[in-house]
């Protein structure tokens, strides 16, 4: 009887958190879309209000004024378009070098390791703002238009990050791995590719995900880079030049929606690759 | 047989030589000039966007930026309530080559004194960004380990969950940052006030972003809810690698969960934590996003205090030696990882 | 072996992609260039209505020159950021851009980068504009900004509940202010609403607390803390005074976390209907009127109150257009400028979005009267407007300016007193501009 119990004040438990961290994790976001959905007069509302109400009449009042503004905002959709490609290159490429690299530092032997993998570490020791002037300076002298700029900067800190990831990953995978395949007759190079990445899948899904996301984020140096290039720019500059009528206001209702319609894509890429984020290895690759 | 073993090294060195050449061109040619810059021009006196001609300075930017004075407050007599009143600081710090201002004030053993620096932003940044750091980072890893530990459990709505997990590293920082700012509002239009009235603990009109003490707090606050995410999602990639297999062995064992954790789960994820930790760790003392859009001028991290001496004072030279200062500070906490687990290279 | 392969091609390909349109677009620019030698760019604002009229003016300017293309490039309306964009393209000495809208803070700056309109024709237009920001934009004798529209500070108050508590006129002394705002919150606290505070203002530690703190010392005789011929003045009892007033309304009529608003925070409060008196721009008017505000034709505008001697200050804001040194066709630039900050494109702006001209007859013009009746307050206001001291104190005003408004934020949550705090000013602005 004693450990059923425990069992079931484990599950409660167990449920408690899960609810807690849900609401923990969402709540924010939903008050994202709760605000994207009031006027401006409703958000002045004290107390503000969980379901937007309409400040005279009191009664619930949806408005969808701002997603109208968001869709119309032409900076705003061709952003979407600009910051799929910026974000998606820097990834793909990302993944392919890195992962390179990360198994030369994973399973092969050779000086200068240590030394390498700090002196990668070492780019991303620096604040963005002391690179950015310099990185600018250079990018106007070679002419180098702005959507190659910022696929290259971006490098600087999501290449890093993906090889130590990835380095780990492959140290980890036993070396019985490699031996067998030696002995089957495989180079290097084809162990590599045929059966140690698709191992580290789980790995690769991750780094994919979290550097695309920081792709798809990062202000600073996209907002240099297409100062010129109206054309050329990223989502969150976009959202930077969101202003409502008049100069100093900040049209936060536009803002808070401009947020909602950003983040569903990311989170449906999130939904379509989860399952992979989830991969055990089998039992038979290991043992066999 | 040894001559093979030999070519084999060879080759692998080789191999190993051509698979990391992409990635350093990459990163050299993105990171060469503009960094090499940094380091040169922290030794100059250059402004920026200016046609003032630019002077070596040597160490003059660092010694405006890292000069540190305690000096001891004597007392001046009392007040109606009968507290002692001590000297202003303002009195006694001295002026040239380069004033002195005060950080803050402390006593020990009945003694009062003021510690005071040339550049007391700089100093109570660099404070505040390794308050911000070490508590962000504990709490990211703790939680991110506890919702990893629960994700890879098989339950019902799982893969909604994992949606969930990532919203807040999806939003970008300056919306969620504006998010946050608007939640915390001094006024009852922030939901945090209105909650918090209802608890009882405020009276809804607290001002959580410009009371000096729980200024940072909110800042972190907001920092681990949207950095968890990060830490939990690597932590779970690294669970996935331990084989399954060794749990039943411990079962029949008899170990129980909390020895399991602790004596199989924690070693294996060991590295991927590593991992983790250092990135997140790197980020945390670069923050500039949030303390920038939340914080402007009250209140500097590192990196926001190294841009506003660039934009705003224009002052090029002395916003390198920032971020040279800042570079060795990083390096400092890369050396410490390093040395507690036990080296990037055992195997 | 041939999913390597494959693989290898495929990364070749896409880096050979990227190298190309990087060398080819740069090819394209170059081109573009000797094409466009009549191309004139215009970087300016990106608010709504700002952007319209922006692309209006180039539109009849290119109707009126048909060789001529005139270009809006939109900037961030975050002031730092923009700031920020405009150094980069100063310091790669870029011709991209011609003329560029900068802050009233901003001339002493960027002097250097920019061309002296005098030696272009400007003497015709300048008389017709407000001398002291026509002085503002002065620096080491060169006229570097054309005035574009300009702000001032105001005093936003409720007509309805003046009326309600017996009040006939706005007050007219920060005493009579602090009385009034005191009785109305006690009364509207009484009745229910535990939102309401008395007065609101721009008390954060950034630039817009200088504009505020500026007028409550200029008020009180106490000088603009760095006087015209480069005098340090703040130190001195007025001064004190003033900030020690100030000190005194967070947390009795403004409420604690004013040491945390911007103009946005302070216009929210005021808006729905949550605050008696409130110290904003001109822009919050309009605002304050549109449909479903909570004091829509409940309110109205006046001077700031006086401190000392009926001195009613105005910090002075606004926005001007400059041309840049690195312009390939300045005279040109230059022309499209003066057309610009024009009468007829001036009045065009105070008409349809409320934007306050730089031309002070504009204020008695009829039709811009009719469409804004309240500029009618704003002409007194402006001509006697004090410019905070950017241009005497270039180009370390940002330093300046930052000194200042952290040790009267200090005063204003109690961690300073007020003297400590003005002499703590004067000796840090001594060391920056010595």
């Amino acid at each position: 009887m004693n450990k059923k119990n425990k069992k079931t004040i484990g599950k409660v438990l167990f449920w408690i958190l899960v609810i807690y961290l849900f609401f923990f994790l969402v709540f924010p976001f939903y008050w994202t879309i709760n605000t994207s959905l009031k006027t401006e007069n409703q958000l002045l509302m004290t107390p503000a209000t969980f379901v937007p109400v309409d400040n005279i009449t009191d009664q619930v009042s949806i408005s969808i004024n701002n997603y109208k503004a968001v869709f119309l905002n032409n900076t705003f959709v061709n952003g979407l378009k600009n910051s799929l490609i910026v974000a998606g290159s820097v990834t793909i490429l990302c993944l392919v070098i890195g992962s390179f690299a990360a198994f030369a530092l994973g399973k092969l032997n050779f000086k200068g390791k240590t030394f390498s993998l700090y002196l990668i570490l070492s780019m991303t020791m620096f604040p963005q703002i002391s690179v950015l002037t310099g990185l600018y300076a250079v990018i106007n002298k070679l002419h180098i238009s702005a959507t190659p700029a910022m696929i290259f900067s971006y490098f600087l800190f999501t290449l890093p990050f993906t090889i130590w990831v990835m380095t780990s990953f492959f140290k980890g995978l036993p070396k019985s791995l490699m031996q067998a395949a030696n002995v089957d007759g495989a180079t290097p190079l084809q162990s590599f590719y045929l059966i140690l990445l698709p191992l580290t899948v789980p790995a690769l899904v991750t780094t994919g995900l979290l550097s695309f996301i920081a792709a798809w984020n990062e202000y600073l140096f996209a907002l240099t880079f297409t100062s010129i290039e109206s054309q050329a720019r990223t989502v969150p500059v976009a959202m930077a030049l969101f202003t409502g009528s008049i100069a100093k206001q900040e049209p936060f209702g536009e803002i808070m929606a401009a947020a909602v319609v950003v983040t569903i894509p990311l989170l449906i890429l999130v939904y379509v690759f989860q399952r992979r984020l989830i991969e055990g290895l089998t039992a038979g690759a290991v043992k066999g | 047989m040894k001559n093979t073993h030999h070519a084999l090294k060879k080759s692998e060195q080789k191999l190993a030589f051509l698979l990391l050449l992409p990635s350093f061109i990459v990163l050299f040619t993105i990171a060469f000039y503009p960094l090499g810059s940094v380091f040169t021009k922290s030794f100059t006196n250059e402004r920026f966007a200016s046609s003032k001609k630019t002077e070596f300075v040597g160490l003059e930017n660092y010694q405006k930026l890292l000069s540190l004075k305690i000096m001891e407050l004597d007392p001046i007599g009392m007040d109606e309530q009968g507290s002692i009143i001590y000297e202003d600081p303002i009195d006694i710090l001295p002026r040239k080559p380069n004033r002195y201002k005060e950080v803050s004030q402390f006593s020990i053993f009945n003694k009062h004194f003021v510690f005071s620096a040339t550049d007391p932003d700089f100093i109570q940044s660099i404070g505040d960004t390794l308050l911000f750091t070490i508590l962000s980072v504990s709490l990211e890893t703790i939680f991110g380990m506890i919702i990893a530990l629960i994700m890879v459990k098989n339950f019902p709505g799982r893969g909604g969950m994992r949606v969930a997990m990532l919203v807040p590293w999806a939003i970008p920082t300056a919306v969620s940052s504006k998010m946050w700012e608007w939640m915390f509002s001094s006024t009852r239009v922030g939901v945090v006030n209105v909650v918090s009235q209802w608890f009882g603990i405020t009276n809804g009109q607290f001002p959580w972003l410009t009371n000096a003490d729980t200024q940072i707090w909110a800042m972190i606050a907001i920092d681990v809810w949207k950095t968890t995410p990060f830490m939990a999602l690597l932590i779970m990639a690294g669970l996935q690698t331990i084989p399954k297999g060794i749990y039943e062995a411990a079962k029949i064992d008899g170990c129980n969960g909390w020895q399991n954790f602790w004596k199989m789960t924690l070693p294996m994820v060991k590295d991927t934590i590593t991992v983790a930790l250092v990135f997140r760790t790197l980020d945390a003392l670069r923050v500039f996003d949030l303390f920038q859009i939340v914080f402007a001028q009250k209140r500097y991290s590192m990196a926001s205090y190294s841009y506003y001496q660039l934009i705003d004072n224009k002052l090029m030279g002395y916003s390198s030696a920032t971020s040279v200062i800042i570079f060795f500070i990083i390096l400092l906490f890369i050396i410490i990882y390093t040395k507690m687990s036990g080296g990037v290279n055992n195997e | 072996m041939l999913n390597i392969k494959k693989l290898t091609i495929c990364l070749v390909i896409m880096l050979s992609f990227i190298t190309t349109n990087v060398f080819a677009s740069g090819q394209e620019e170059a081109t573009m260039m000797e094409e466009d030698s009549k191309t004139i760019t215009v970087a300016a604002g990106a608010v709504g209505t700002e952007f319209e009229l922006a692309q209006d003016a180039a539109a009849a300017y290119m109707e009126m020159h048909p060789d001529v293309t005139v270009e809006i490039l939109q900037t961030p309306d975050l002031t730092t950021d923009r700031l920020g964009l405009y150094l980069q393209f100063f310091e790669s000495q870029s011709s991209e851009v011609d003329l560029y809208q900068i802050d009233v803070i901003w001339p002493g700056d960027i002097a250097e980068h920019l061309i002296d309109l005098n030696e272009y024709g400007a003497k015709e237009y300048t008389d017709a504009h407000f001398p002291s920001i026509i002085q503002n934009n002065t620096v080491d004798n060169r006229f570097v900004a054309m005035p574009w529209f300009t702000d001032a500070g105001l005093l936003y108050y409720r007509t309805d509940l003046l009326e309600k508590y017996g009040y006939n006129e706005p007050p007219t002394t920060w005493d009579e202010l602090e009385m009034m705002a005191e009785k109305v919150m006690q009364g509207e606290r009484a009745a229910g609403n535990q939102d309401f505070w008395g007065f609101v203002f721009q008390g954060n530690s950034y630039e817009g607390l200088t504009c505020d703190a500026l007028e409550w010392v200029y008020s009180y005789d106490g000088g603009s803390i760095v006087e015209p011929d480069g005098t340090i003045s703040i130190n001195n009892p007025n001064a004190i005074e003033a900030l020690e007033k100030a000190a005194g309304w967070v947390g009795t009529i403004a409420p604690d976390g004013v040491t945390g608003f911007a103009e946005e925070d302070a216009r929210n409060m005021f808006q729905a209907g949550n605050a008696l008196f409130m110290r904003n721009w001109p822009y919050a008017y309009s605002l304050g009127n549109s449909e479903g505000s909570a004091v829509k034709d409940k309110f109205g505008v006046s001077p700031l109150p006086s401190g000392k001697n009926n001195i009613r200050a105005a910090s002075l804001g606004g926005w001007q257009l400059a041309c840049s040194k690195y312009s390939k066709n300045p005279e040109l630039a230059a022309d499209v400028l003066f057309f610009f900050t024009s009468y007829e494109q001036q009045k065009k702006r105070a008409i349809e979005a409320s934007y306050n001209p730089t031309i002070i007859d504009l204020y008695e013009d009829s039709e811009v009267l009719e469409a804004t009746p309240f500029f009618g307050t704003l002409k007194d206001v402006f001509t006697s407007s004090v410019a905070r001291p950017s241009t005497v104190t270039a180009p370390q005003y940002a330093q300046v300016s930052k000194v200042f408004y952290e040790n009267v934020h200090d005063v204003l949550t109690n961690e300073s007193t007020a003297e400590r705090a003005v002499k703590n000013i004067e000796l840090d602005i001594s060391d920056i501009i010595e």
